[in-house]
């Protein structure tokens, strides 16, 4: 690690964030806290976080909330931290823009794991099958205005319009195209974006799966570029 | 129960039983009494009005026997030949110590010695005699004016035919209301104990489970108080599950936060456990393995709170029960040789939870390794419709009335307390079956040493799992 990765934590938890942060710090991450969310958004615009840890539950404004707000204009993983059994919670954090997630009791280990697999660098193709011109171009959606994964620089275009993609949502979408065509279960996709094993979430896929939709689909109620397939998982066509 | 543990000859009568007799030899007693009671005053009535005739006919003959004699040189058997006598009637005179009768089969003889002394103080006398044609009322009359006595006996047949008919039709009147009585007494004990079946019925499903069983409302206001009792009563004990699960669940919570702060404080510590004294890396280690205890006893708790709460805080997916088990094991520290592998098997996949299923099978697994001496064999087999996974394991065994009991909370067996763990495992292992549709249960190990636990879930279908999760929980 060239520059220290920076990690924003909000919690409103004293014990928590505290141990949390030295613990962080001992792994060599440069760690900014707050227990209001409040101040926490104006700590992004300041900071430029590489990845947010965000408790849901917090008093004042709460950590949905808090995503919302921040996800415009961040595309940095997202990781929240949530009570075990609301599971509905997770969805709904899930769907207004983390990246992950972990629960309550939790041990470090745990928390460090999820960092490290998304602050993994994405696009690991280099022999993705490209055009000739350009290795690294790949037409997703040949309809016009036309939809472009350009993986040597990042970024995916829309006709002339860039598309901005959170670091996971791009990432997803990179593993989808190595090689298109092929289908992809939520488990194996699981655990090359999110290095989660056997006992992941399956639900993280689908919902990252529908903001990815959203996206970069012209009509994201029915999906051309990422088709479900049935029992099975999922399939980008090139079309 | 006083009545059977003194032994197997004094039974207590069944409350339809009692009731039953108890209509039955009520109605026997008033029948009988009703039909006595008619009986005596019908044969008083026509006793005394046949003795009336009977007085009535004597005097008639009595007199024309006199006018008879009065008559001079008449001769007394000449009179009596006059008589135009009933069938039934005989008339004997006596006339200066010379006896006279009207039959040849009846003389002096028959006529009783206290009429003969009534006849002879000058008196009217009325006797009944029994004769071999049947009862007989038999009547003195003096006869001064001739210086006779006068004898008529009549012979009652048709008096005591009545009678026997009376008693027939009264006995078999008794009788007929004793069993109308019985049969109405059944009646009511059915009805009467209907009530109660239900209530047994209901008390033995609330039992079973189902926690929502409640007694249908009921115009009746006798019974409206038993069920409304019953009622509130299941709520008060369905009341006071919930409190105990929301407590329980309560106090887990609050024990979320601070205890996640203390093992992360902890693994600061740890990490820098090379700073420290051999003495504070010691109690350092200490702490470290009391709070991963502490930890696993939490979780074991809100995962019981998520089960508690129904299917509806699963998060079901369909997966491989093999693969399931294998990493079950592989947190268990339970090496994977003990995993009896099946060629070509069925593919054995269980619709689950795999969190928290696999939470419970790492509890059931190490339940086998702390208290079971080890665990011996692991099976998982597929049959249609269901998946069956075994732990065997080469303890002392769980004895027979203890196999139900080991799955309550916070249960262990007598000799294992210092062992860790106990306690909460094998409850998480139920509930969390439970909440699959699945049953589990103990039995003896297949060598005959040890035991044997056995868990069966329903297999999923392979379709794909798009659809919302079925709702599960124990009151299902």
């Amino acid at each position: 690690m060239t520059a220290m990765t920076r990690v924003l934590l909000l919690e409103d938890d004293d014990g928590i964030r505290t141990s949390l942060r030295m613990a962080l710090e001992d792994e060599g991450y440069q760690v900014s806290d707050a227990a209001r969310a409040e101040d926490a958004l104006v700590m992004v615009g300041e900071l430029a976080p590489d990845l947010m840890l965000v408790d849901l539950m917090l008093g004042g404004m709460d950590g949905f909330t808090f995503i919302r707000r921040v996800r415009p204009s961040s595309a940095a993983p997202i990781i929240v931290v949530s009570a075990r059994d609301d599971t509905e919670d997770i969805v709904a954090a899930l769907e207004a823009g983390a990246d992950d997630y972990v629960t309550k009791p939790f041990v470090v280990k745990e928390v460090t794991a999820r960092l490290r697999a998304l602050l993994r660098r994405g696009g690991t193709t280099d022999e993705a099958s490209g055009r000739e011109d350009d290795p690294g171009r790949v037409v997703l959606d040949a309809t016009e205005p036309s939809l472009v994964l350009n993986m040597n620089a990042g970024t995916v275009w829309r006709g002339d319009e860039g598309i901005h993609l959170t670091v996971t949502e791009y990432r997803l979408l990179c593993e989808l195209a190595s090689p298109p065509g092929r289908v992809r279960s939520r488990s194996s996709l699981l655990e090359a974006v999110w290095d989660r094993g056997f006992f992941g979430d399956e639900r993280i896929v689908d919902v990252h799966i529908r903001r990815l939709r959203t996206k970069i689909e012209l009509d994201p109620s029915d999906p051309q570029v990422v088709v479900t397939v049935r029992g099975l998982g999922y399939r980008l066509d090139r079309r | 129960m006083t009545a059977t543990s003194t032994g197997g000859n004094v039974r207590r009568l069944g409350l339809r039983t009692t009731i039953t007799a108890s209509f039955a030899l009520g109605a026997l007693l008033l029948s009988v009494s009703m039909a006595l009671g008619t009986y005596l005053l019908a044969r008083n009535y026509l006793v005394d009005q046949r003795e009336r005739t009977a007085s009535r006919q004597a005097f008639t003959h009595a007199s024309s026997v006199r006018d008879g004699l009065l008559t001079s040189g008449a001769r007394v058997s000449d009179v009596l030949g006059a008589l135009s006598l009933p069938s039934d009637g005989t008339v004997v005179v006596r006339r200066d110590d010379t006896w006279f009768s009207s039959s040849l089969d009846i003389g002096e003889d028959d006529i009783p010695a206290e009429l003969r002394e009534m006849a002879a103080d000058g008196s009217v006398g009325l006797t009944w005699q029994d004769t071999e044609q049947g009862p007989a009322v038999v009547v003195a009359v003096p006869l001064p004016a001739v210086g006779a006595h006068f004898f008529e006996r009549v012979v009652t047949t048709e008096l005591s035919r009545t009678l026997d008919a009376l008693r027939i039709i009264l006995t078999v009147f008794a009788v007929l209301t004793a069993i109308a009585g019985a049969l109405l007494g059944r009646w009511a004990a059915r009805r009467v104990v209907a009530p109660l079946d239900r209530v047994a019925g209901a008390a033995a499903r609330i039992a079973a489970g189902s926690l929502d069983t409640r007694l249908d409302r009921t115009d009746d206001p006798d019974l409206a108080t038993i069920v409304a009792s019953f009622n509130s009563m299941v709520d008060a004990v369905n009341d006071r599950i919930a409190r105990d699960a929301r407590f329980a669940a309560d106090v887990s919570h609050e024990l979320r936060s601070p205890l996640t702060a203390l093992v992360t404080s902890v693994d600061v510590l740890h990490g820098r456990r090379d700073e420290l004294p051999a003495r504070s890396q010691q109690a350092l280690d200490l702490i470290r393995s009391d709070l991963s205890r502490f930890q696993r006893v939490l979780e074991d708790l809100l995962d019981l709170g998520r089960l508690e709460a129904g299917a509806a805080a699963l998060v079901l997916g369909v997966v491989d029960a093999r693969a399931l088990t294998a990493h079950a094991m592989e947190a268990a520290g339970v090496s994977p040789e003990r995993l009896a592998s099946a060629e070509g098997a069925e593919p054995a996949t269980v619709r689950v939870d795999k969190s928290v299923m696999h939470r419970a099978l790492v509890n059931l697994l190490e339940n086998g390794e702390r208290h079971g001496g080890g665990v011996t064999g692991v099976t998982v087999t597929s049959s249609p419709g269901a998946v069956v996974l075994t732990v065997d394991d080469e303890g002392p065994g769980v004895p027979r009335s203890d196999r139900t009991r080991i799955f309550e909370r916070f249960v262990r067996g007598g000799s294992r307390g210092s062992l860790p763990g106990a306690g909460l495992g094998l409850s998480l292992v139920a509930e969390t079956v439970r909440a699959h549709g699945g049953t589990v249960r103990c039995s003896d190990g297949p060598a005959g040493s040890g035991s044997r636990f056995t868990v069966q879930l329903p297999a999923a279908d392979r379709r794909p799992s798009n659809r919302a999760p079925t709702r599960t929980g124990r009151s299902a």
